[in-house]
């Protein structure tokens, strides 16, 4: 029996809360982030900011699809505390903004990922998407 | 406090990583077929793959200070490709913030915005 998908981001109204998702950076989610995008630094046990705001929307996505036309147009993150590799974090999103324009839709996911208790990190994703009709 | 540049250049493999890495497996950034249907006729870099040069840039000027209050909004203003050689830079933006962007060997800007520590950004 599989499940069934998730809405698309298009289909999905301003307002809309997702369930809290727990999940957890492990090291080696770290390391195939790193290693990904080249990045040869040491980050002595944290999470860097941006890898938290890409695998946070991954945490997201039985929650949430996107088209294959799907774009990403803006990013904001502000981090507040670090994050560390294999703690327990939970994220908390909703999207914050929609409009549609020439058949598109522009949603804005706005998510806070908590650690120990208090808000670590919050983002803003901007996706331009096809519409439903499209 | 000036901030080195870092530059790289992308390849179809580092996409496919970096798909594997985040779990974003769109196919306009690894299906070939599939992205020559779109406006962009072939395969473009997801978007955090090339902001993650500046996260890379900005951590190895300000280290843990921006592992642990870095802050940053862009815009995606253009398509990165297989093959593009990305420079990300940054300037003093005169108020503790810098002006980021990514750029590709034509001078194109594919990424642009602020980056801050503990500040506005």
């Amino acid at each position: 029996m599989t499940s069934p998908a998730p809405p698309s981001i298009s289909a999905l109204p301003r307002g809309h809360e997702f369930a809290p998702v727990p999940f957890a950076v492990a090291p080696g989610d770290v390391r195939a982030y790193l290693a990904a995008v080249g990045d040869a630094h040491d980050y002595r046990g944290l999470v860097p900011p941006l890898a938290a705001v890409a695998l946070g929307l991954a945490a997201l996505q039985a929650q949430l699809s996107l088209p294959g036309g799907a774009l990403h147009t803006g990013q904001e993150v502000e981090q507040l505390a670090p994050v560390r590799a294999g703690e327990r974090l939970t994220l908390s999103g909703r999207i914050a903004q929609r409009s549609e324009r020439h058949g598109s839709v522009i949603a804005v996911i706005e998510f806070d990922i908590a650690a120990r208790g208090d808000t670590a990190l919050r983002a803003r994703t901007t996706i331009i998407a096809p519409g439903e009709g499209a | 406090m000036p901030i080195p540049p870092v530059t790289r250049t992308l390849s179809q493999a580092q996409l496919e990583a970096y798909a594997d890495a985040s779990g974003d497996h769109n196919p306009v950034h690894i299906d070939p077929e599939f992205a020559r249907t779109t406006p962009f006729g072939g395969t473009i870099a997801h978007g955090m793959l090339v902001l993650a040069l500046i996260g890379e840039m900005m951590y190895a000027a300000l280290g843990e200070r921006w592992a642990a209050a870095g802050r940053l909004k862009v815009r995606f203003r253009a398509p990165a490709r297989p093959g593009d050689t990305i420079t990300a830079s940054a300037q003093p933006a005169g108020d503790g913030a810098y002006s980021v962007q990514c750029a590709n060997e034509r001078g194109e800007v594919l990424v642009e915005g602020r980056a801050s520590v503990g500040g506005a950004a």
